[in-house]
């Protein structure tokens, strides 16, 4: 039951990721790769507080945690789209893989055996199911809330903005702040999954944010759909549901690994295949 | 007025204009007109500040334009069409003419409608299955929808049936003696263009070699190798 609680709060925890980096990389068309570390900001400025202020109430080290994505977010994307768009995808790398340098050789984030004894905030049988809910919760309310900006008038400013920038800026309009304060959100947002993922493992290795998680997150949300909002929520869940199931095959682990690596390659193809817009997009 | 003062830009170090100087008052409809590359195009970016690579200055009604700010500089009243590219396909045609007025709440899209009642009649459709011609329309009434004192127009007859042609000419004349607005149009078509305004330049290889009325550029069909 555990384990599958644990399936559930990943799946929850990733429908956050692949929802807010559908709103960066779908709606608004800034390319990045650097997603998976405004999740690890989050993940660990969460955890370094909940370990070194303790009076600090968990909502208040999440709340923070995701402020730590939107302050690096926007140095980011302030700096490199300034230049042009295409440094975004750039500056994104170097962001990413410079930052994950810093978070394996710091002393006080652990370095590379990671950080852990992050104490839990909720204790006692119902520590899974609690847990869950919360995620569950998080998770919904930002795929409303993504689902909320791309359908008002502020959507369709961003649909106008990705489309004909030069013809959006003549009509007076800031597509520089726009795209700013897309990566924000959606940087905020896997701030926010970092914060959750933290004090539901209590423990962050520095390797499970590197450039790869972008690879599978940017999956998530292209198997799912691409510039959809419920996209992202089936790719998720795809991803991470079914390759996970055929443990229950009880297969010995030499096989187990391999096989749970050619089912997310086999369905990445099929679906690619099947759906190139995706489950949930339109048809190609 | 519009006013470009010794202004020469380009892109990777290689010069577009040269040294051009000229100015556009108020209320004027001037035509730009020069050979594929003689740097149009470049000149109605400079007037935005979309071209990073400039020196002299552009200034309108004694405010520079600042280059790389091209959502500043149009707020002070510059309605730029861009060539092409100019209207959000995705969008419905009300949509799109909403969203170019979202600064300018005096604006209304009523107003369009009048001006182009085939806007009207498309009013739900995605601009981007609009015809050509339909387009360039629902692009000048974006445009429209920023109260701009003037309108630049990069080539907005490209691709358009002459029937389509004239209906747009028609609809800059009736802009700009209705409304005062000036026009800056840069095109191709020179006799289309030549009915509508009471001046024109003339472009060559990043340098003006022609700046006078209409008229004579009208009457002097030498002139128009030059282009």
């Amino acid at each position: 039951m555990d384990y599958l609680v644990t399936i559930a709060v990943l799946i929850a925890i990733y429908t956050i990721l692949a929802t807010s980096y559908n709103l960066v990389i779908g709606y608004g068309g800034l390319s990045t790769v650097a997603h998976p570390i405004f999740f690890a900001i989050g993940a660990y400025t969460t955890g370094l507080l909940a370990v070194h202020v303790p009076f600090i109430p968990p909502l208040g080290n999440v709340v923070l945690g995701m402020a730590a994505a939107v302050v690096a977010s926007v140095l980011l994307a302030g700096s490199a789209l300034r230049v042009s768009g295409d440094y975004l995808l750039i500056a994104s790398l170097g962001f990413q893989l410079g930052l994950l340098q810093l978070l394996k050789n710091l002393e006080f984030t652990g370095g590379p055996g990671g950080l852990s004894a992050i104490p839990s905030t909720i204790v006692g049988p119902m520590r899974g199911p609690i847990f869950l809910a919360i995620c569950g919760a998080a998770a919904l309310a930002c795929v409303f809330a993504v689902r909320a900006i791309v359908n008002g008038p502020y959507g369709r400013a961003i649909s106008a903005m990705r489309d004909e920038e030069l013809a959006f800026t003549a009509l007076g309009r800031n597509a520089m702040s726009m795209k700013i304060a897309i990566f924000a959100i959606g940087c905020g947002m896997a701030g926010g999954a970092g914060g959750l993922y933290a004090y539901y493992f209590q423990y962050l290795s520095p390797d499970q944010f590197d450039v790869l998680a972008s690879a599978a997150i940017l999956t998530m949300v292209v198997l799912g759909g691409m510039g959809t909002a419920f996209g992202p929520v089936v790719g998720a869940i795809l991803l991470l549901a079914i390759p996970q199931a055929i443990t229950f095959l009880q297969l010995p682990p030499s096989i187990m690994a391999p096989t749970q690596g050619i089912i997310f390659t086999v369905l990445v193809l099929l679906f690619l295949y099947l759906r190139p817009s995706g489950i949930l997009g339109g048809k190609a | 007025m519009l006013i470009f003062s010794a202004v020469s830009a380009g892109y990777g170090g290689v010069p577009v204009l040269k040294d051009i100087s000229f100015s556009v008052a108020d209320g004027e409809a001037v035509a730009i007109f020069g050979h594929n590359g003689a740097g149009k195009t470049t000149l109605m970016r400079c007037a935005v500040g979309d071209v990073a690579e400039m020196t002299g200055t552009v200034s309108y009604r004694g405010d520079a334009i600042v280059p790389g700010a091209v959502f500043r500089n149009t707020r002070r009243g510059i309605g730029f069409v861009p060539q092409g590219h100019n209207v959000f396909r995705e969008l419905s045609v009300r949509q799109n003419l909403t969203i170019s007025g979202l600064h300018h709440p005096e604006s209304k899209v009523e107003d369009i409608y009048k001006l182009f009642p085939i806007l009207l009649e498309r009013g739900g459709q995605a601009a981007g299955s609009l015809s050509g011609g339909q387009q360039q329309i629902l692009a000048l009434g974006m445009a429209l929808m920023t109260k701009p004192t003037i309108l630049l127009l990069d080539e907005p007859s490209t691709g358009l049936a002459p029937i389509i042609v004239r209906d747009v000419m028609a609809s800059l004349t009736k802009i700009n003696r209705e409304t005062g607005t000036t026009v800056v149009i840069v095109e191709q078509n020179i006799p289309a263009t030549l009915a509508i305004v009471s001046r024109a330049i003339v472009v060559k290889s990043g340098r003006v070699v022609f700046d006078g009325p209409s008229k004579e550029l009208e009457r002097k069909e030498d002139l128009w190798g030059l282009f």
